[in-house]
Protein backbone atom coordinates (compact mmCIF):
# COMPACT_ATOMS: atom_id res chain seq x y z
CA UNK A 1 0.00 0.00 0.00
CA UNK A 2 1.23 3.14 -1.08
CA UNK A 3 0.76 6.31 1.50
CA UNK A 4 1.88 9.61 2.07
CA UNK A 5 1.95 11.68 4.79
CA UNK A 6 2.71 15.64 5.68
CA UNK A 7 2.07 17.17 8.81
CA UNK A 8 2.65 20.82 7.50
CA UNK A 9 2.25 24.65 8.97
CA UNK A 10 1.72 25.15 4.99
CA UNK A 11 -2.09 25.47 3.93
CA UNK A 12 -2.96 22.30 2.42
CA UNK A 13 -3.45 22.54 -1.66
CA UNK A 14 -5.91 20.45 -2.08
CA UNK A 15 -6.07 21.09 -5.93
CA UNK A 16 -2.38 20.36 -6.06
CA UNK A 17 -3.21 16.67 -4.11
CA UNK A 18 -6.13 15.65 -6.20
CA UNK A 19 -4.42 16.78 -9.24
CA UNK A 20 -1.50 14.21 -8.30
CA UNK A 21 -3.49 11.34 -7.94
CA UNK A 22 -2.22 7.93 -8.60
CA UNK A 23 -3.98 4.69 -9.05
CA UNK A 24 -3.52 1.40 -10.99
CA UNK A 25 -5.98 0.36 -13.72
CA UNK A 26 -8.06 -1.81 -11.40
CA UNK A 27 -8.65 0.87 -8.51
CA UNK A 28 -12.47 2.04 -8.98
CA UNK A 29 -12.38 4.38 -6.45
CA UNK A 30 -10.72 7.02 -5.01
CA UNK A 31 -12.30 8.99 -1.95
CA UNK A 32 -11.27 12.11 -0.24
CA UNK A 33 -12.04 13.77 2.85
CA UNK A 34 -11.37 17.63 3.53
CA UNK A 35 -12.00 18.61 7.31
CA UNK A 36 -12.40 22.48 7.57
CA UNK A 37 -12.67 24.89 10.54
CA UNK A 38 -15.97 25.89 11.86
CA UNK A 39 -16.39 29.69 12.87
CA UNK A 40 -17.57 28.03 16.09
CA UNK A 41 -16.71 26.13 18.95
CA UNK A 42 -19.22 25.18 21.33
CA UNK A 43 -21.35 28.64 22.40
CA UNK A 44 -18.78 30.69 20.91
CA UNK A 45 -17.49 32.46 17.66
CA UNK A 46 -14.12 31.68 16.59
CA UNK A 47 -11.67 32.72 13.99
CA UNK A 48 -9.33 30.40 13.94
CA UNK A 49 -7.63 27.04 15.83
CA UNK A 50 -4.37 26.65 16.76
CA UNK A 51 -3.16 23.19 16.60
CA UNK A 52 -0.17 21.63 18.12
CA UNK A 53 1.62 18.32 17.83
CA UNK A 54 3.92 15.95 19.47
CA UNK A 55 5.23 15.40 15.78
CA UNK A 56 7.28 12.69 16.06
CA UNK A 57 4.57 10.46 17.67
CA UNK A 58 2.39 11.69 15.52
CA UNK A 59 3.83 10.15 12.43
CA UNK A 60 4.38 7.35 14.34
CA UNK A 61 0.86 6.56 15.23
CA UNK A 62 0.11 7.69 11.48
CA UNK A 63 2.24 4.96 10.13
CA UNK A 64 0.89 2.10 12.60
CA UNK A 65 -2.44 3.30 11.69
CA UNK A 66 -1.48 2.67 8.12
CA UNK A 67 -0.19 -0.43 8.90
CA UNK A 68 -3.11 -1.78 10.18
CA UNK A 69 -5.10 -0.39 7.01
CA UNK A 70 -2.58 -2.19 4.75
CA UNK A 71 -3.57 -5.65 6.03
CA UNK A 72 -6.73 -4.98 5.31
CA UNK A 73 -5.24 -5.65 1.54
CA UNK A 74 -7.68 -3.80 -0.50
CA UNK A 75 -6.65 -0.01 -0.15
CA UNK A 76 -4.24 0.64 -2.89
CA UNK A 77 -2.71 4.04 -1.22
CA UNK A 78 -3.73 6.55 1.73
CA UNK A 79 -2.54 10.09 1.73
CA UNK A 80 -2.81 12.23 4.45
CA UNK A 81 -1.96 16.14 5.38
CA UNK A 82 -2.91 17.90 8.38
CA UNK A 83 -1.97 21.07 9.23
CA UNK A 84 -0.19 22.92 12.62
CA UNK A 85 -0.72 25.90 13.86
CA UNK A 86 -3.20 28.54 13.49
CA UNK A 87 -5.45 27.41 10.59
CA UNK A 88 -8.49 30.33 9.83
CA UNK A 89 -12.05 29.29 10.12
CA UNK A 90 -12.72 27.82 6.25
CA UNK A 91 -9.68 26.17 6.03
CA UNK A 92 -8.82 22.94 6.15
CA UNK A 93 -7.27 21.18 8.67
CA UNK A 94 -7.16 18.01 7.54
CA UNK A 95 -7.14 15.98 4.37
CA UNK A 96 -7.86 12.34 3.79
CA UNK A 97 -7.68 10.16 0.62
CA UNK A 98 -7.91 6.90 -0.01
CA UNK A 99 -7.80 4.60 -3.31
CA UNK A 100 -9.47 1.05 -3.39
CA UNK A 101 -10.97 -0.93 -5.79
CA UNK A 102 -14.49 -0.17 -4.41
CA UNK A 103 -16.22 2.61 -2.94
CA UNK A 104 -17.48 0.75 -0.16
CA UNK A 105 -13.72 0.18 1.08
CA UNK A 106 -12.58 3.17 0.07
CA UNK A 107 -15.24 5.43 2.34
CA UNK A 108 -14.72 2.62 4.87
CA UNK A 109 -11.30 2.99 5.47
CA UNK A 110 -11.48 6.75 5.14
CA UNK A 111 -13.48 7.34 8.18
CA UNK A 112 -11.77 4.44 10.04
CA UNK A 113 -8.60 6.26 10.21
CA UNK A 114 -10.12 9.87 10.99
CA UNK A 115 -11.45 7.76 13.85
CA UNK A 116 -8.68 6.39 14.75
CA UNK A 117 -6.73 9.53 14.12
CA UNK A 118 -8.89 11.20 16.59
CA UNK A 119 -8.32 8.53 19.58
CA UNK A 120 -4.41 8.24 19.08
CA UNK A 121 -2.86 10.51 17.34
CA UNK A 122 -1.30 13.59 19.58
CA UNK A 123 -2.81 16.56 17.95
CA UNK A 124 -4.70 19.15 20.01
CA UNK A 125 -6.46 22.41 18.89
CA UNK A 126 -7.20 25.60 20.87
CA UNK A 127 -9.69 28.26 19.24
CA UNK A 128 -9.02 31.50 18.59
CA UNK A 129 -11.33 34.41 19.06
CA UNK A 130 -11.09 37.75 17.13
CA UNK A 131 -9.67 39.19 20.21
CA UNK A 132 -6.98 36.98 21.03
CA UNK A 133 -5.91 36.65 17.32
CA UNK A 134 -5.40 40.59 17.35
CA UNK A 135 -3.57 40.56 20.90
CA UNK A 136 0.02 40.24 20.72
CA UNK A 137 -0.13 38.07 23.25
CA UNK A 138 -1.60 35.36 21.29
CA UNK A 139 0.69 35.57 18.03
CA UNK A 140 0.46 32.72 15.65
CA UNK A 141 2.59 30.06 16.98
CA UNK A 142 3.82 29.31 13.78
CA UNK A 143 5.08 32.84 12.10
CA UNK B 1 17.96 7.93 36.92
CA UNK B 2 16.99 11.00 35.36
CA UNK B 3 13.93 10.74 32.83
CA UNK B 4 13.13 13.50 31.15
CA UNK B 5 9.52 14.86 31.14
CA UNK B 6 7.44 16.31 28.60
CA UNK B 7 4.01 17.86 29.17
CA UNK B 8 2.15 18.66 26.08
CA UNK B 9 -1.19 21.39 24.83
CA UNK B 10 -2.26 22.47 28.32
CA UNK B 11 -0.67 20.36 30.84
CA UNK B 12 2.63 22.65 30.07
CA UNK B 13 0.36 25.77 31.20
CA UNK B 14 -0.89 23.47 34.13
CA UNK B 15 2.85 22.52 34.84
CA UNK B 16 4.24 25.73 34.55
CA UNK B 17 7.09 24.43 32.11
CA UNK B 18 6.74 22.17 28.83
CA UNK B 19 9.61 20.19 30.38
CA UNK B 20 11.49 18.83 33.59
CA UNK B 21 13.28 16.07 34.79
CA UNK B 22 12.33 13.41 37.38
CA UNK B 23 15.18 11.53 39.12
CA UNK B 24 13.52 8.14 39.83
CA UNK B 25 15.59 4.94 41.14
CA UNK B 26 16.65 2.16 38.94
CA UNK B 27 13.26 -0.52 37.67
CA UNK B 28 10.75 2.18 38.98
CA UNK B 29 7.53 2.39 37.13
CA UNK B 30 5.62 5.26 35.09
CA UNK B 31 3.46 5.33 38.37
CA UNK B 32 6.28 5.58 40.64
CA UNK B 33 7.77 8.44 38.43
CA UNK B 34 4.02 10.37 38.51
CA UNK B 35 3.58 10.30 41.81
CA UNK B 36 6.56 12.22 42.14
CA UNK B 37 5.80 14.27 39.38
CA UNK B 38 2.79 15.17 41.15
CA UNK B 39 3.85 16.18 44.36
CA UNK B 40 5.69 19.12 42.27
CA UNK B 41 3.22 19.54 40.00
CA UNK B 42 -0.68 19.07 41.72
CA UNK B 43 -2.73 20.82 39.41
CA UNK B 44 -1.81 18.04 36.79
CA UNK B 45 -3.00 15.11 39.50
CA UNK B 46 -6.61 16.49 39.05
CA UNK B 47 -6.53 14.98 35.76
CA UNK B 48 -4.15 11.82 35.93
CA UNK B 49 -7.67 10.05 35.12
CA UNK B 50 -7.31 11.28 31.44
CA UNK B 51 -3.89 11.81 31.17
CA UNK B 52 -2.61 9.92 28.23
CA UNK B 53 1.26 8.58 28.58
CA UNK B 54 4.18 8.36 26.38
CA UNK B 55 7.32 6.67 26.64
CA UNK B 56 9.00 7.63 23.72
CA UNK B 57 6.88 7.53 20.70
CA UNK B 58 4.33 4.28 22.23
CA UNK B 59 1.58 5.09 24.61
CA UNK B 60 2.45 3.19 27.92
CA UNK B 61 0.45 2.44 31.07
CA UNK B 62 1.72 3.18 34.77
CA UNK B 63 2.92 -0.62 35.08
CA UNK B 64 5.83 0.55 32.45
CA UNK B 65 9.31 -0.34 34.08
CA UNK B 66 11.06 3.15 33.15
CA UNK B 67 14.96 1.99 31.55
CA UNK B 68 17.71 4.70 31.47
CA UNK B 69 17.83 7.01 28.29
CA UNK B 70 13.45 6.89 28.34
CA UNK B 71 11.84 10.16 27.53
CA UNK B 72 7.94 10.03 28.77
CA UNK B 73 5.52 13.03 28.03
CA UNK B 74 2.00 13.89 29.19
CA UNK B 75 -1.06 15.16 27.47
CA UNK B 76 -4.76 15.43 27.53
CA UNK B 77 -6.80 13.26 25.03
CA UNK B 78 -6.39 14.42 21.68
CA UNK B 79 -8.05 16.30 19.19
CA UNK B 80 -6.69 16.17 15.87
CA UNK B 81 -9.01 16.99 12.45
Amino acid sequence: MKRFLSITADPIDEAGLVANRTLSSGMGAAVYFSGVVRGQEGADAIVALDYSCFVSMAEHQFHRLFDRLAERGSVESVRLVHRIGRVAVGESSLWIEVVSAHRAEAFGACQWVIDEMKQVVPIWKTPVTAAQASSPLNPNPTS
Amino acid sequence: MTIPVTFWSYFAELAGCSETVVTVSESSTVDELLADLYQAHPALSELRRSTLIAVGVEYQDGEYVLKPGDHVSLFPPVQGG
